[in-house]
């Protein structure tokens, strides 16, 4: 846990791959369906009525690729977008970012163009940026072209898929590609969060033994 | 906005953030809202470093200082005890996730015009240059009292009943001097005046456990201080309220809060109101409801350099005892850096306060200023200290008292369990908070 965004070697790992953990934080206008991706990433569960995101701190998922283990600290908004409060904490470290809007609601693609905006000012420079086109189940009531999105995103450096919490469609790959594109060399990936901090905890002997304190 | 709610919060200072978290956690609809466009009200931490020359009217910071982006400085200093009020509350309630930490590097103590160490075990009271060898033993068998009393076992009391005699007639019992009753008093068990000599001796020795026990955690120091500035506390306790339900609203102008006979039954933007049974809020909100009594100057100085005689800590704070300099309250000096992530590269923040005793604020804190070697830039803030006037039982608006110039955050804990006690009737329930909340054992 102390050792946020580093990378690490699993002891007990029969792969004797690398486990790289990255904090990967959601944006989008509310109601778009930034909660049941996560949900349906993490749990393979999807509910059509979600309610407005409420006890969701974060939540973790590991991808496998062929030679590192990629462990995502998935941050929700907590709703806090809704009047445009969110804290600059989310942000804080953020090595990944999905940013969601709902292909039936073109406002929503137009406030992820802001949202793509405030993290190229606010986050780290070297964050890797995803942008989903959710809902693509309700392809009749499209609003947003794929073209439009996709030529959008090639301008911008972002990756782009449309994706459906709903069916699954493209949940698991939009993860998945975040996480080939994340950089899994220890120096730069601590790039976004290389304070060396340390979290918390109950007990003191785990604290002590977390090491990369105090320095 | 026009809903109801159980409870509205004003203003995003940690108190207020932490005050609706708990709120929220216990099953109330909260609606939080501050006036600012950013989380933190006065204990905020600025960025970037132009908004804090705008802040205070300077000439906007040139290239030296690096990029504006990188700083977070801080309104209020303070640091938190490792074994305090704070840290049990950011572990209870999972807030700590959100946070990293470092621990302060030094932590000294001002006699005669120089700095030393602050010796806190057996060891470095031996080692210490505060005291003469006589001494050292004295205050060694001091200390070993302290560390073996047991409260509920007059065994270990030394025929001296804790919960009777005064701390006076303990250092007495130890012969010990005036200037190591003055380090002890100040250093260790963290008072701001002299008043406590007269007082009941316990809560002098727990003050000196708490700082004991705070250093046994991580070692160089019983201080932690957040990656990022004291501004990410708030924001954690924030997203604690928004994670139970709360909502926010920053940048939203308060008008007044509405009252019936006498009662607040909510709050008005505009032509917006919000309704609610409770409102909590800082006494900026409400300068009708409360009283001054007294006043805090605190001066953020940047700088390109350690303190001197500190052993280059990236991270210090440094004591002056009343007495040292003639005053009734301790001065407080305290050191981070870039390596918290508040600062550019190769920059520090420093930080002198203290209360307020003359008509010259900013000449009382100058023996601080003098420690810190060349300042680059100075800002200094006067503030009012507030208290409310009444407990809040019969309007429901409970209000929270203006951060004080104590170094640590003891006394902004023991405030917000008063008004969520006060509030709500019931103390705080830790276990409301659920275990695991949204980790992946879930």
């Amino acid at each position: 846990m102390a050792n946020r965004g580093g990378a690490a070697q699993r002891p007990n790992s029969q792969t004797q791959g690398k486990i790289c953990q990255f904090k990967l934080v959601l944006l989008g206008e509310s109601a778009v369906g930034k909660s049941s991706l996560v949900l349906r990433f993490v749990k393979g569960q999807f509910h059509e009525y979600q309610e407005s995101t409420i006890g969701a701190a974060f939540l973790t998922q590991t991808v496998c690729l062929e030679d590192t283990t990629v462990k995502f600290e998935i941050w929700d908004t907590a709703g806090q977008e809704r009047y445009h409060s969110l804290a600059p904490m989310y942000y804080r470290g953020a090595q990944a970012a999905i940013i969601v809007y709902d292909i039936t609601n073109m406002d929503s693609f137009g406030r992820a163009k802001v949202w793509v905006k405030e993290l190229q000012r606010q986050a780290s420079p070297n964050i890797v940026i995803a942008l989903a086109g959710n809902k693509a189940d309700l392809a009749n009531s499209r609003a947003v072209e794929c073209d439009e999105a996709q030529a959008y995103a090639d301008e911008n450096g972002l990756l782009f898929m449309e994706t459906s919490a709903k069916t699954a469609k493209n949940v698991n790959e939009i993860f998945l590609a975040i996480a080939k594109k994340l950089p899994k060399n220890e120096q730069v990936s601590g790039a976004g969060s290389a304070n060396q901090g340390r979290r918390l905890v109950e007990s003191d002997s785990s604290a002590k033994t977390a090491g990369n304190c105090c320095k | 906005m026009d809903e109801e709610y159980d409870a509205i919060v004003l203003g995003t200072g940690l108190k207020e953030c932490i005050l609706s978290g708990m709120l929220s956690v216990s099953g109330k609809k909260v609606l939080h809202v501050d006036r600012n466009k950013y989380y933190g009200g006065e204990s905020a931490s600025i960025t970037p470093l132009e908004e804090l020359f705008t802040r205070y009217g300077a000439p906007a910071p040139d290239q030296s200082y690096g990029r504006g982006r990188d700083w977070n400085v801080d309104l209020i200093p303070k640091f938190l005890m490792a074994n305090g009020s704070l840290v049990k509350l950011l572990i209870h309630t999972g807030v700590t996730k959100y946070l990293e930490f470092k621990c302060v590097e030094g932590s000294y103590v001002y006699k005669q015009g120089k700095i030393s160490k602050v010796p806190v075990d057996q060891k470095e009271a031996l080692a210490s240059d505060l005291m003469g060898m006589f001494e050292k033993r004295r205050f060694r068998n001091f200390l070993v009292y302290v560390q073996d009393l047991q409260e509920d076992d007059p065994k270990t009391w030394k025929d001296l009943d804790p919960n009777v005699c005064t701390m006076q007639q303990v250092y007495d019992k130890f012969g010990l001097d005036k200037n190591t009753q003055d380090f002890t008093g100040h250093a260790l068990a963290l008072y701001r005046d002299d008043d406590y000599l007269n007082q009941n001796a316990l809560q002098t020795i727990r003050r000196i456990k708490l700082y004991s026990d705070s250093l046994a955690r991580y070692g160089k120091s019983p201080y932690l201080y957040p990656m990022y500035g004291l501004g990410e506390l708030p924001q954690g306790f924030a997203r604690l309220s928004a994670i139970y339900g709360g909502t926010y609203m920053l940048d939203k102008p308060i008008d007044e809060i509405v009252y019936e006979n006498g009662k607040a039954v909510g709050v008005r933007s505009g032509s917006e109101i919000a309704k609610c049974k409770q409102v909590y809020c800082d006494p900026s909100y409400v300068p009708e409801k409360v009283k001054k009594t007294g006043q805090v100057i605190r001066c953020i100085c940047l700088l390109d350099h350690t303190i001197p005689n500190t052993r280059d800590a990236l991270s210090t704070q440094i004591i002056i005892p009343q007495k040292q300099v003639n005053r009734k309250s301790d001065i407080y000096v305290s050191l981070v850096s870039y390596t918290h992530q508040v600062a550019a590269k190769g920059w520090f923040v420093g930080m002198v306060s203290t209360t307020v005793e003359t008509e010259n604020p900013e000449a009382e804190i100058k023996p601080g200023l003098e420690l810190l070697g060349p300042i680059r830039q100075k800002f200094v803030t006067v503030s009012d200290y507030y208290e409310p006037i009444d407990e809040g039982k019969e309007s429901q608006v409970f209000i929270s008292k203006s951060y004080d110039a104590t170094t640590h955050f003891e006394t902004t804990c023991l405030d917000v369990l008063d008004i969520f006690r006060r509030g709500t009737g019931t103390d705080f329930d830790f276990s409301a908070v659920k275990q695991n909340l949204g980790d992946e054992d879930q």
